[in-house]
């Protein structure tokens, strides 16, 4: 039990602080509440983070060796000129290039050496698939996986709680992309004479007009499998936090008041003992969502989904530069959002944190 | 109150999830005709023949594309003056029916077919042709895909609608096949250089991108697929299935189910693995199809700049041609042939693969597999036998060689440890290293190797792959930063180089397939390269539903991705009497309902299981 905490405590938001001296007030922050300030300097510090990700994400990759132009070009028949004009803007003095980078991180102006247009157009393309698919398991998985949690964890020991334990710490140590080619085999081909009911792969049907109901409908059909794959996979470590913190709570005076008014003990479970249990879930949920733009790799890769994991791969060959550090860039921000997000919440939901 | 709500949120979340994973499950029992490749039948439903490919096409502007997707995808779009022929891949008419070359040699003029349309009914012409080359030689973008072909040529005049001429710096055999899609001159005299590169060449609210080959593009979902729709003034008539989908998956493995399951109706590139469980599957039909490709052992034969500098650290021991030979000597390719590629490739021998039937050099007294005849190689050239079972050369250099293999390829892992195996018993150490590919390049273009194992895909016109053993493609040096050029074997040959020069004058082109035989000659005498394998291509259809493919070349080449776009002509649906097209995925069957509903109330219990309302919860705060 204590690995799975340790995952939970990982990566949490930072320690609670001790309540801050009134008499030490700092002169700029006077008159601010303390959830006021406390949000100020987490706020700070997360663009503080960005700013340092923006300039090593950018020297990071140039620190890659290759020659990516050659290599993308090889068997092709390209004339020298044609090379050195496609090699200008890689073979461009580094500070000149750091400079163009830093006036817009954002801009369409930077090649994809690999695909030869802007990068963040290939990028935008990629993530609507990526949240879609990653964003809708991560809601399923927080709502089924909490409840699976917390209904475990209260009655510690019974039968509900071993199978749920079992079936979840088996799910836990799952490699993804196994239980998602047994899910397609199982489901997609279909085994044993029942026939596959959803498709291999893909984000819809050839032919099928999305902006129509039967085109959402189509797109829905396609996600069963990889939303449930990841579901399974992200449901089980969120059961385990939940299991685990309510375990921690369920020896506490408090409950123990609560039961001596004579509440019930759903009562005393409901509105004493989750709300507390919820906190370090609440944090690995979010903590979560930051890395749902880098989505998940494996499961794209089996379901054929057209997201970002794909094309992250797909540019450590050659090295891409310019894409790496758009994808990077993105997936650091939304990691450090996610982050910020953890933490303010965290401070919402607990007065401790921001006293 | 309070508890009330608490119950209606809750309900409320069951019902979302239980909508969210039943929704799904509504057209797959509802929607009859919704499965999404419908396999052909006789009712007058669209017929529609599913290719799987794991790369995607990376753009459909020609101009732009580089993945080979995407070159399958233009020449399904447009047109080419000629075409390289299903059979043996001789030029046989595109959109020229005829073409001959001036006397002076100063001039090509092409006969363009008469009364011919876009795919919008606007004419295709000769002005069409001439404007899409003039745009490549005068161009800047428009020179990345096809400046190769351009560089000979001056200028293009139409002289009228069905004449073009094509003015020429000097002789060059590469008139014959000059794959320069030919494009619409009213569309693309709107979009500048400057947008080219931008320009994306996609349908738009539901118009197909005006083309003039046998399929036009009417839907293009990035990293799902493309829809292509039969042309109707395609100038060979309309092909028979009335649409083509290119469907992506990122695995291969992912495709074969896909097959098997009947989403898609083609596939290549199988593993001998994959191949092999497709054998036998009913309505399957599995092919290993010759294919143009061959993978090689290479050796570092004095890496250089063109300039003649020496680069990298090779070893000395590699540049003696008798050490080369007794390497070669050394490799059984029929083993590799049969052990590592699953029986799917030939055994190796010269660069220009035997499926090219008029260029091919089949060698005429070919280095066969003894290690024997390989030990009396080295020991007649002065290699002495260490105490360690490592020979030492004259020189007295101890025999070890560094050999990199490829981590993207199973079978180049496998191909290096038995080449180990075999020289380890010639006395010659090999120490292997696995790299990535990309890493392979870097040091090969550095120099810093000995031996590697990759390969080529040859084209049917030989002169970029003759190129690749030329002195001016050895690397070149710029602000200190090597380039690699196409040479990875820095095989540089005086008279090697003259012959590459003339056959890339020579338009005869009997005349021309001697001087290529003989450079073929040449480079095998050298073993620059062992050439080990000349690999399949496994594919394979349905059979069930499709038939009438063109193999490239005749009789057992590639079916499709082929250099043209035979088999997209000629396939034809299977006939509901002949075949048994209704069995296939396509329609509803009493099974998938069952499966559906089953799936259907086991989510909906879950739901409602979480939404349940718990009994006598009437506590009071």
């Amino acid at each position: 039990m204590s690995l799975i905490q340790d995952v939970a405590g990982s990566g949490g938001p930072d320690p609670v602080p001790g309540p801050p001296p009134l008499s030490r007030r700092q002169k700029g922050s006077k008159g601010l509440s303390p959830g006021a300030r406390f949000a100020l300097r987490k706020t700070g510090a997360a663009l503080g983070t960005l700013l340092f990700v923006l300039v090593v994400n950018f020297f990071l990759f140039r620190m890659l060796p290759g020659d990516p132009i050659g290599m993308y070009t090889r068997g092709r028949n390209v004339p020298a000129e044609q090379l050195a004009a496609l090699r200008a803007e890689l073979d461009r003095p580094v500070l000149e290039q750091f400079l163009t980078y830093l006036r817009n991180p954002f801009s369409s102006t930077i090649d994809s050496a690999q695909f030869n247009r802007p990068v963040w157009e290939l990028v935008t393309e990629r993530i609507w698939p990526t949240l879609l698919l990653v964003g809708t398991a991560i809601v399923l998985a927080s709502i089924i996986g909490v409840w699976i949690g917390i209904k475990a964890g209260w009655r510690r020991g019974k039968a509900f709680d071993k199978v749920s334990t079992g079936v979840t710490l088996t799910l836990y140590s799952m490699p993804e992309f196994w239980l998602g080619m047994i899910l397609l085999i199982v489901f997609g081909v279909g085994v044993l004479g029942l026939p596959g009911i959803f498709p291999i792969g893909g984000i819809s049907s050839p032919g099928t007009d999305t902006s129509s109901l039967a085109g959402w409908l189509d797109v829905a059909w396609h996600m069963v499998l990889p939303v449930a794959t990841l579901t399974l996979v992200y449901l089980a470590e969120y059961a385990l936090v939940m299991r685990s913190s309510l375990v921690d709570e369920m020896d506490e005076d408090y409950l123990t008041t609560a039961r001596a008014k004579g509440l019930s003990d759903k009562f005393v479970r409901r509105r004493h003992a989750v709300p507390n249990a919820l906190l370090p879930t609440i944090t690995l949920i979010f903590l979560n969502l930051g890395f749902t733009v880098s989505g998940a790799i494996t499961v794209e890769t089996v379901f054929s989904w057209p997201g970002l994991g794909l094309l992250s791969y797909e540019a450590l060959r050659g090295p891409d530069v310019a894409l790496l550090q758009a994808i990077f860039l993105l997936f650091s921000i939304g990691v450090v959002l996610a982050n910020l997000v953890a933490d303010l919440l965290y401070a919402l939901i607990d007065p401790r944190v921001r006293s | 109150m309070r508890v009330r709500r608490l119950w209606q949120a809750r309900a409320a979340i069951a019902g979302a999830i239980a909508v969210v994973f039943a929704l799904p499950l509504v057209p797959a029992i509802a929607d009859e005709s919704g499965s999404p490749s419908p396999a052909p039948n006789n009712s007058g439903e669209k017929t529609v023949f599913t290719v799987g490919i794991t790369q995607d096409v990376d753009s459909t502007n020609p101009f732009t594309g580089i993945a080979a997707a995407s070159f399958e995808a233009y020449q399904m779009m447009y047109p080419t003056l000629t075409e390289y022929s299903a059979a043996d891949f001789s030029t046989v008419p595109g959109l020229a029916e005829s073409w001959e070359e001036s006397e002076d040699q100063t001039y090509w003029t092409y006969k363009i077919r008469p009364g011919l349309k876009w795919s919008d009914g606007k004419p295709l012409t000769a002005r069409d042709a001439a404007y899409t080359f003039n745009r490549v030689i005068n161009g800047d973008i428009e020179q990345t895909n096809y400046g190769g072909y351009t560089s000979t040529i001056t200028k293009a005049v139409a002289e009228d609608d069905t004449t073009l001429v094509l003015y020429v710096k000097k002789p060059s055999p590469i008139m014959y096949q000059l794959a320069v899609y030919i494009l619409p001159e009213h569309i693309w005299k709107n979009i500048d250089g400057k947008q080219v590169k931008s320009y994306k060449n996609e349908p738009e609210g539901g118009e197909a991108v005006v083309g003039g080959g046998p399929y036009v593009l009417v839907e293009r979902r990035k990293g799902e697929y493309l829809r292509f729709e039969a042309n109707p003034n395609f100038y060979a008539g309309k092909p028979a299935a009335d649409e083509v989908v290119f469907r992506v998956y990122k695995n291969a493995d992912a495709i074969a189910e896909a097959l098997r399951k009947g989403e898609v109706d083609y596939a290549n590139d199988l593993s001998a693995n994959v191949f092999n469980s497709l054998s036998g599957v009913e309505g399957i039909t599995t092919v290993p199809s010759v294919y143009s490709g061959f993978n090689e052992i290479a050796f570092n034969m004095g890496a250089a700049l063109t300039d003649g500098t020496p680069i990298g650290n090779g070893s000395k021991l590699v540049l003696d041609p008798q050490v080369r030979l007794a390497i070669a000597q050394a490799t059984d390719r029929q083993v590799l042939a049969d052990k590592v590629y699953g029986g799917f490739a030939s055994p190796g021998s010269t660069v220009i693969p035997p499926l090219y039937t008029n260029l091919h050099l089949e060698p005429a007294d070919p280095v066969t597999f003894d290690l024997a005849a390989a030990n009396a190689t080295l020991d007649a050239a002065g290699y002495t036998m260490g105490d360690d079972g490592v020979r030492v050369s004259p020189d007295g250099d101890r025999m070890s060689l560094r050999l990199l293999g490829r981590q993207e390829s199973s079978e180049s892992q496998k191909v290096v440890e038995y080449v180990k195996d075999w020289l380890s018993q010639i006395g010659i150490e090999v120490k292997v290293k696995i790299v990535s590919e990309d890493t392979l390049y870097e040091k090969v273009g550095n120099g810093d190797f000995d031996m590697f194992e990759w390969g080529w895909v040859v084209e049917p016109d030989p002169d970029y792959q003759l190129s690749t053993f030329t002195c001016d493609q050895r690397s070149t040096e710029e602000d200190g930063t090597i380039y690699a050029g196409l040479s990875d074997s820095f095989y540089c040959d005086e008279e090697y180089d003259k012959l590459y020069q003339e056959q890339k004058l020579e338009t005869d082109q009997a005349k021309r397939a001697e001087i290529v035989k003989a450079m073929q000659q040449k480079l095998y005498d050298s073993n620059a390269y062992v050439v080990t394998v000349f690999y399949d291509n496994p594919t394979a259809y349905r059979s069930d539903r499709w038939t009438n493919f063109t193999p490239q070349p005749e009789p057992d080449g590639v079916l499709l991705f082929q250099y043209g776009t035979w088999s997209y002509q000629s396939i034809e649906p299977v006939s509901a009497e002949s075949g048994s097209a209704a069995s296939s995925g396509g329609g509803v069957n009493p099974g998938l309902i069952i499966g559906g509903v089953l799936v259907a109330a086991v989510l909906v219990l879950g739901g409602v299981l979480i939404g349940r309302r718990r009994p006598a919860d009437d506590d009071v705060e």
